[in-house]
């Protein structure tokens, strides 16, 4: 259990380090955000707002450090202060709006993306030097792609040539959000395309990756005997190779994830989806700092989480790192 | 660049050695990675001439407005009437400038990040080591959003920068771990041992594999900030008067080319950074295989050694019926056979070159007997125990050849000819194999109490759990390991224990042969002395033959009761273990009996055999061993020898030797003249 404390330690020290450097972004950034926003709602800005700017921007008369104290003070109340896209919604109800589209579109589209991806490149690497090992050009491509564009591109076919899928949006406007199958089904209907764009276009990596290591933890000895035991092809292939090969992808997880996670984003303003992805668009065309940041820190904070998922897994999948 | 993640990383634990400065090149001759190397030189020249050939200014509007391709535009044009050829040709310098440019500086950032770590230790490894997770753990591309938002105005130099910042950290993981492996690398031992110059090391062995690592963290950078340059300049976060690949995107999007269906407007800037990206990724593969030679083997010689796994029976040799098989293995011969290996060859099928690990080897294993086969490395022993489990893996394959083996009841029946299922039966049951480093054959994420379990789980469907666990605890007892250790990892287990769990796990089903590859090699002298009695032991108890190879020829001539000498992938001398170490009769094996100090009685010297042994692909002719033999003649290098009985007592078998000295029952200068004669070469040779 040793590995997941350290491992625990280092997200902490890592979720300090993006806050940090989401709090000293805009101080040391060239120009002053705080002012130029202040500047484009001239007026517009209650005190208590512009207050809020100052302490997520600085230029205020605090020291640094009662900023850094007041950054946090923030942060742990989930004051991110106002939104400019959106004004005057307040940055956390944006987030909260949004971040449960994202959520559940990326991890679902990731988990499937992994398993089709590394289940496919379990047999392609089993079955090498057979004609599966033709399909790796092919899925080069498909990794090489864009997600943006190969969304486009599944927009133009699915939804403006075919009409089988709705060309944007999240769910039907008719149907109210809640817990309720209309709105339910409308959801998963609306989502098919973006899942579509990221799961297939995600394959690719983990397909690849998988198919190298398969191959590689093939001719290791613990797989010989496996065979010379006359076990099961079956067993031979998932528990001997398979489950050995795959510990690499959880270890480099962080980065894969990382890749997902950007692909998806831009996807998702392509669907013009209710996620976070969108949001961060707007904010962007807007520069709106405050929600950016905000969505920078869900975001990572986000991913650290699934990244500690991805070591429990590891962990349960790997005796040598429970020792201790 | 998600792509090489899993091969990449796989540099931290493989051995690779890199045979010559220049290996790397022959990557390029694969189909596949020429392909990536052509279509990157095409866009290099692209990004070079486009300004030059571009048809229009790729600004400039025009009344032809949302025209598809056509003979004036090529690409067809924007909504404002602007030719996209020339937008692409303009927007193939900016995006590779981008691209490679900060991969330049991204690569730059994880070169010194990378081996500063791994040459200092220490605490700065530690700083930086967390610096770079720290990065690779941060989702990049929110972040690059941010950055580059506070950078509106700065354009292509401010997105380069963005890009290095957020892009450096993988690199220089993986050159990190690339470094510390490396300075433990045998090769470079080696090289330091032979007394080569530091610098010459550093160019010769070590650069080589760290420029391999670099270039393919390089190409996956150039990929991924291509990527990330197209994704920021699509959401408008660049100059978008720009041309690049993700501003054509981005105006395509704001102008809703899609809905008007103008699928020319943003289908060529895709396909370009697809295209690109691929090309990349292939040349990135060839990188890998030449990193990961396991990948490589994979590629190589595969098709042809792959399909004589598939159907083994398609051999050379003409194949018999199972009758006179059957009689060829009574026939004559003393003792109950319980296995006779015909004319067996192996080949490992190289690109261009085959070699023949395993030349024409016949041998004979009785009910009981420890057959021990000797020889140096490389002469094909390991090969052809693998080849009797038929446990060898393409690129090597099985050209001719029959291994008959005979069951308790009698029947005959060839390895070779089996089908799969009747394989997976055949082994375990009836033959077990023991590899040399049980730290590696034991699966290292199942308990060995598992291990054990499955292979009975897989031939006894019927045992009930309990009986499979009784049967469990009852082999862990049978070689020595405490019962309360079955849930027991091997990584917990100490080197000795392992190897105990191993021959556990191959007496799990009473096999009638166990096969054992230096089975002890790995371990220390004490241990060795503990294993190899408890073998025997058990051999006594429970009656089964063992195959041992070693290159201990003193250990196995105290455990055997008959040796085969192997030399060049053929055997040259068979003989019964007391008669062989009394009168070797083979001038190889008299080299290799000199050479080898024999635990009981008096110390030889180690008199050694000058020379080294035959490169396999180029055999030398004649005789293999002719180079190094001190008694070679002319006909050596003429005829190849074979196996010429011998006389001499005999309890298992008549010995035999293929020397041509002994052709037409010739004999060979007794001993102390041969000795005589090395002397004299060795006395030459200084
Ligand atoms: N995968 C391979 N591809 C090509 N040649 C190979 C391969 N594996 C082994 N060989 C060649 O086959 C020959 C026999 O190798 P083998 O491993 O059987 O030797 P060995 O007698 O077991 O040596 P050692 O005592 O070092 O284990 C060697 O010359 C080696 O170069
Ligand atoms: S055949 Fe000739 S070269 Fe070969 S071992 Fe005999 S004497 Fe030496
Ligand atoms: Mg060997």
């Amino acid at each position: 259990m040793r590995v997941l404390l350290r491992r625990g330690f280092f997200y902490l020290i890592t979720a300090w380090a993006a806050i940090s450097l989401n709090f000293l972004l805009p101080r040391i950034m060239p120009g002053d955000p705080a002012d130029a926003l202040i500047e484009k709602f001239h007026g517009k800005l209650t005190p208590a707002a512009v207050q809020a700017l100052r302490v997520l921007f600085g230029q205020g008369h605090a020291s640094l450090w009662q900023q850094y104290v007041d950054y946090w003070h923030n942060v742990f109340t989930g004051d991110f202060g106002i939104s400019y896209a959106y004004y005057p919604t307040p940055v956390s109800d944006v987030l909260g709006q949004s971040i449960g589209w994202t959520l559940v579109l990326i991890s679902v589209c990731t988990v499937l993306g992994f398993v089709i991806g590394t289940g496919l490149g379990m047999i392609v690497g089993w079955k090498r030097g057979s004609w599966l090992d033709s399909l790796i050009p092919i899925t080069t491509l498909l990794s090489s792609i864009p997600y943006f564009w190969f969304a486009i591109c599944v927009v133009l076919l699915f939804a403006i040539v075919l009409h089988w899928f709705p060309l944007s949006g999240g769910y039907a406007v008719t149907e109210t959000i809640g817990f309720n199958w209309g709105f339910i089904s409308s959801a998963v209907y609306y989502a098919a395309l973006p899942a579509l764009t990221i799961v297939v276009a995600s394959i690719g990596g983990w397909l690849i990756g998988m198919r190298n290591m398969m191959i590689t933890t093939l001719s290791e000895d613990y797989v010989k005997l496996a065979e010379a035991k006359g076990l099961p092809k079956r067993r031979v292939m998932f528990t001997y190779a398979a489950r050995n090969a795959m510990l690499p992808s959880f270890s480099s997880f962080a980065m894969s994830l990382g890749f997902v996670v950007g692909g998806s984003i831009v996807t998702e303003v392509v669907f013009n989806y209710p996620g976070i992805g969108t949001v961060l668009f707007k904010a962007a065309q807007a520069q709106d700092y405050p929600l950016m940041q905000g969505i920078f820190l869900v975001i990572t904070v986000t991913v650290l989480v699934a990244n500690m998922l991805a070591d429990l897994a590891y962990v349960f999948l790997d005796p040598r790192t429970r020792e201790g | 660049m998600a792509i090489n993640v899993a091969t990449v990383q796989e540099v931290e634990s493989t051995d690779s050695v890199v045979s010559s400065r220049f290996g790397w090149l022959r990557a390029f001759r694969r189909p596949l990675t020429l392909t990536g190397v052509i279509i990157v030189a095409i866009f290099c020249v692209l990004a070079i001439i486009g300004p030059f050939i571009a048809p229009y200014d790729p600004s400039s509007v025009s009344k032809a407005t949302l025209q598809p391709p056509s003979p004036e535009h090529w690409l067809g044009t924007t909504q404002t009437g602007q030719d996209i050829l020339s937008q692409m040709l303009y927007g193939t310098q900016v995006s590779m400038i981008v691209g490679v440019l900060a991969a330049v500086f991204a690569t730059v950032l994880s070169v010194v990040v990378g081996l500063a770590a791994g040459y200092l230790g220490g605490i700065s490894d530690e700083i930086l080591s967390l610096l770079a997770n720290i990065f690779l753990v941060i989702p990049a591309l929110p972040l690059t959003v941010i950055l580059a938002a506070y950078l509106p105005k700065t354009g292509s130099f401010g997105i380069i920068l963005v890009i290095s910042i957020t892009g450096w950290a993988w690199g220089a993981r993986v050159l990190r771990a690339q470094t510390l492996s490396l300075r433990k690398r045998d090769f470079v031992e080696a090289a330091r041992a032979t007394g080569e110059r530091t610098t010459s090391i550093i160019f010769r062995d070590i650069f080589p594999n760290q420029v391999a690592v670099i270039a393919a963290s390089f190409l996956g950078t150039v990929t991924g900030a291509i990527l990330t340059q197209a994704s920021l300049a699509f959401l408008g976060l660049t100059n978008v008067t720009e041309w690049s690949w993700g501003t054509i995107l981005y105006w395509a999007q704001v102008s809703s080319a899609l809905l008007t269906g103008s699928w020319w407007w943003f289908v060529p800037a895709g396909a370009a950074i697809a295209l690109l990206g691929t090309g990349l990724s292939l040349v990135n593969f060839g990188i890998d295989e030449f990193i990961n030679p396991r990948l490589r083997q994979a590629g190589i010689g595969t098709r042809k050694a792959q399909r004589a796994q598939v159907r083994p029976t398609r051999l050379k040799a003409p194949r018999r019926s199972r009758r006179e098989a059957r009689a060829s293995v009574s026939g004559g011969r003393t003792g109950d056979v319980i296995l006779q290996i015909n004319g067996l060859e192996v080949d490992y099928v190289g690109e261009g070159s085959t070699t023949k690990a395993v030349n024409d080897v016949t041998l004979t294993l009785r009910r009981g007997e420890v057959l021990g086969i000797a020889g140096e490395s490389g002469s094909g022993k390991s090969t052809l125990a693998h080849a009797i489990t038929r446990l060898h893996k393409p690129p090597a394959w099985i050209s001719a050849g029959e291994m008959l083996y005979q069951r308790d009841d009698g029947t005959v029946v060839d390895i070779l000819t089996m089908g799969d299922e009747e394989l997976r039966r055949f082994r375990w049951e009836e033959l077990a194999i023991v590899f040399q480093s049980a730290m590696h054959a034991l699966n290292p994420i199942l308990s060995i109490g598992k291990q054990i379990e499955d292979a009975i789980t897989a031939h006894r469907p019927s045992m009930s759990a309990s009986e499979r666990a009784a049967r469990v605890l009852e082999l862990l007892d049978l070689v020595g390991i405490q019962t309360d250790r079955a849930g027991a990892y091997p990584h917990e287990l100490s080197g000795g224990m392992r190897q105990r769990a191993m021959i556990a796990v191959g007496l799990a089903l009473d096999p009638e042969i166990i096969v054992m590859d230096e089975p002890t090699t790995a371990l220390d002298v004490v241990i060795q002395r503990q294993i190899v009695e408890k073998i025997i032991e058990l051999k006594d108890r429970l009656g089964f033959s063992v195959i041992f190879i070693t290159h201990d020829l003193s250990l196995l001539i105290e455990m055997s009761d008959t040796i085969a000498v192997m030399y060049a992938g053929r055997v040259v001398e068979l003989a019964d273990a007391k008669e062989f170490y009394r009168n070797p009769r083979h001038p190889y094996s008299r080299g290799l009996l000199g050479s080898f100090p024999t635990l009981s009685g008096p110390k030889r010297e180690l008199a050694g055999i000058p020379g080294s042994p035959p490169d396999l692909r180029h055999p030398p002719s004649g005789c293999a061993f002719n180079p190094r033999c001190p008694l070679a003649f002319d006909r050596c290098t003429v005829v190849v020898p074979p196996l010429f009985a011998l006389s001499g007592e005999a309890e298992w078998r008549q010995a035999e030797a293929a020397c041509l000295l002994y052709e037409g029952g010739g004999t060979v200068p007794d001993r102390a003249s041969v000795h005589e004669t090395d002397e004299r070469l060795i006395e030459e040779a200084r």
